[in-house]
């Protein structure tokens, strides 16, 4: 049996040669991860070309490109000029998505908690402990809120959603400016956590009474509830694309500085606070493989506004894909 | 007397007690297994790679192909090795010094957590290479393999009576020949459940895997290449959100499962075949 299994073993490892089609790797994000999975198999499709994505976190992924163990690498924290050039990488952005507070509360229905933005933090540092506290009370008179504990769950890898999430409550939040900070490793200081937006989803629908924060594809993927929370002027903001889309125009990305820009706390009436660019880094010196993986992303900016729309995520604008196909030809990276 | 009559049938109470504890869990696993996972099963399964949640053409061909890949390797490569050694610390070491090293060594590296031997390979034929790659997974495995085809093959080799051989080398025979025609035949079933169990002890390994092989959800057979496995999709698979995700996290393990234990059974079909004769 076991010399029968090896023979098959070694024959497929033969037969496999010859294969033309290109073979990419990238890991890193979840918060993209389910737009990716579906661009890569709509790509295999159209053109037979694999693209091998895994949602490791974006700490994961800036680790192992900057390692180049993969292909590309994708973050939802952009990296500075000044750490690309020490990393030896480009950047460019490829999607945006929105990060919900979501919660498990039977009783409450879709986006009809209401929760201050500073009382987010209180909640994620654990000042806040039962649903029924004064300060989450005040904002939802119509609602009965259960005496019930808290659960506090929060990503336990390297991430770019926690480090979109944690830069927003630094903004709101004195207190978690101070005691916590902002990052993609954070010392929590209460509640349990998961690997991924993935393994966020999976905890807070077992967990009843537990709040949490994915990007906006889980929630929909999942049909969670998510928070109505406060613009940066404290105006109440529902959690839907129209509001998400508001934010998003603001983004003002510039190839001159590898497309940095946080877009977390966006001015304007309707802006929903947490919005975030997603972003692939490319090794600089691997121009052939750069090639493959450009011409991956320039297929998905012109066939998968559709697959992006359909998730939950907000497609790039025209005029920034304009820059960042310019920005490819700029670095010798035209895609094939 | 009575009390000793009493303090017997607690005991026994408590020790009958314990093994049925033991036994309710097992079947537990067993019909978790094999209700959650044959409800997840079809065709499908055995038809389609892996594929984004929600699609329909979606199973688990490319990472059961990579499972077979990758165990056969790290078989080919473990299997000989351990033997060998195992030969020499038998048949050549004997009770020195550096054989007597050599078990603690393996006996260390059998305890070693999976994990520490994934990293460690990694740091071999990852970061090196520059890719994640089948061959580091296989390694990762056959690293695992090894002490465990080592230990058995040097105790089973043990077994087999001193006068056996005494009575060859008497017939003129070589040490060689004595070892292969003698030894090993005598020691063979013991050394070949050795290897099943090697086998189906590596085969339910996610942690050596997660950064060497890593994952592709593509089909490949490319060695170079990352490489799908049964033990990763199911980790990935399982603790995902999505329901079809899951039920495919099931239709994994309940494949494994039926492959871990029917290579244990072919272990003990093989031993009592031998007493039969």
């Amino acid at each position: 049996m076991l010399k029968k299994a090896a023979l098959t073993a070694i024959s497929l490892v033969m037969i496999s040669g010859g294969a033309y089609a290109d073979r990419i790797s990238g890991a890193g994000a979840s918060f993209p991860a389910p737009l990716y999975y579906d661009w890569a198999y709509d790509y295999h499709k159209a053109t037979g070309n694999e693209v091998n994505y895994q949602s490791i976190g974006s700490g994961g992924g800036i680790k192992q490109v900057s390692a180049r163990i993969v292909d590309f690498g994708a973050s939802d924290k952009p990296l500075k000029p000044k750490k690309l050039d020490k990393k030896r990488l480009y950047q460019f952005p490829a999607v945006i998505g929105s990060i919900v507070v979501v919660y498990n509360l039977p009783e409450v229905k879709d986006m009809e908690l209401k929760l201050e933005n500073k009382d987010i933090a209180d909640i994620f540092l654990g000042k806040i402990k039962y649903w029924d506290d004064k300060a989450i009370a005040e904002d939802n008179p119509g609602i009965k809120l259960p005496h019930k504990k808290i659960t506090v769950i929060h990503r336990s890898d390297g991430s770019g959603t926690t480090f979109n999430f944690s830069y927003f409550l630094s903004h709101v939040s004195q207190d978690w400016a101070n005691q916590v900070g902002v990052g993609k490793a954070l010392d929590w200081p209460v509640g349990i956590g998961g690997k991924g937006n993935e393994g966020i989803s999976n905890l807070l629908k077992q967990t009843p009474y537990s709040i949490g924060y994915v990007e906006y594809a889980y929630k929909r993927k999942n049909n969670f509830k998510a928070a109505t929370i406060q613009t940066k002027s404290g105006k109440w903001v529902k959690p839907v694309e129209e509001n998400f889309k508001a934010a998003a125009k603001y983004a003002s990305w510039k190839p001159q500085n590898h497309f940095y820009q946080i877009l977390v706390l966006q001015p304007g009436e309707s802006s929903y606070p947490i919005v975030a660019g997603t972003f692939i880094l490319l090794p600089r010196e691997k121009t052939e493989t750069n090639k493959k993986v450009v011409s991956f992303f320039d297929w998905a900016f012109k066939n998968g506004d559709e697959s992006a729309k359909r998730l939950g995520y907000i497609p790039l604008p025209k005029e920034t894909k304009d820059m960042i196909k310019d920005y490819w030809k700029e670095i010798g990276i035209e895609p094939k | 007397m009575i009390k000793r009559k009493i303090i017997n049938n607690i005991v026994l109470a408590l020790s009958t007690l314990s093994a049925l504890i033991g036994l309710f869990f097992l079947f537990w696993i067993l019909w978790t297994l094999v209700s959650k996972g044959l409800d997840a099963m079809s065709m499908k399964i055995f038809i389609y790679d892996t594929a984004p949640p929600g699609r329909e053409e979606s199973g688990l061909r490319n990472a059961i192909v990579g499972q077979l890949i990758l165990v056969g390797v790290a078989s080919a490569i473990g299997i000989p090795l351990g033997i060998l050694a195992g030969t020499y610390l038998s048949e050549y070491g004997k009770n020195s010094k550096f054989a007597n090293f050599i078990r603690d060594i393996s006996d260390i590296m059998m305890s070693a957590p999976s994990i520490v031997i994934g990293a460690f390979v990694y740091a071999i034929l990852v970061a090196p290479v520059g890719h994640f790659n089948g061959w580091a997974g296989a390694v990762a495995l056959a690293i695992m393999m090894v002490p465990i085809v080592l230990r058995t093959t040097d105790d089973m080799l043990n077994l087999v009576p001193q006068q056996l051989r005494e009575a060859a080398y008497a017939l003129g025979a070589p040490k060689y020949k004595v070892i292969i025609q003698i030894v090993y035949r005598g020691a063979k079933v013991g050394v070949i459940t050795g290897i099943l169990l090697s086998i189906a002890r590596i085969a339910g390994e996610t942690a050596p895997l997660l950064f060497t092989s890593f994952n592709n959800n593509f089909f490949t057979t490319n060695l170079n290449e990352a490489m799908p496995s049964l033990t990763v999709t199911m980790f990935n698979f399982a603790t995902s959100p999505y329901e079809d995700w899951i039920n495919l996290g099931w239709a994994a393990a309940f494949i494994l499962g039926v492959f871990v234990l029917s290579v244990n059974i072919l272990g003990r079909l093989i031993i009592k075949k031998r007493k039969v004769k």
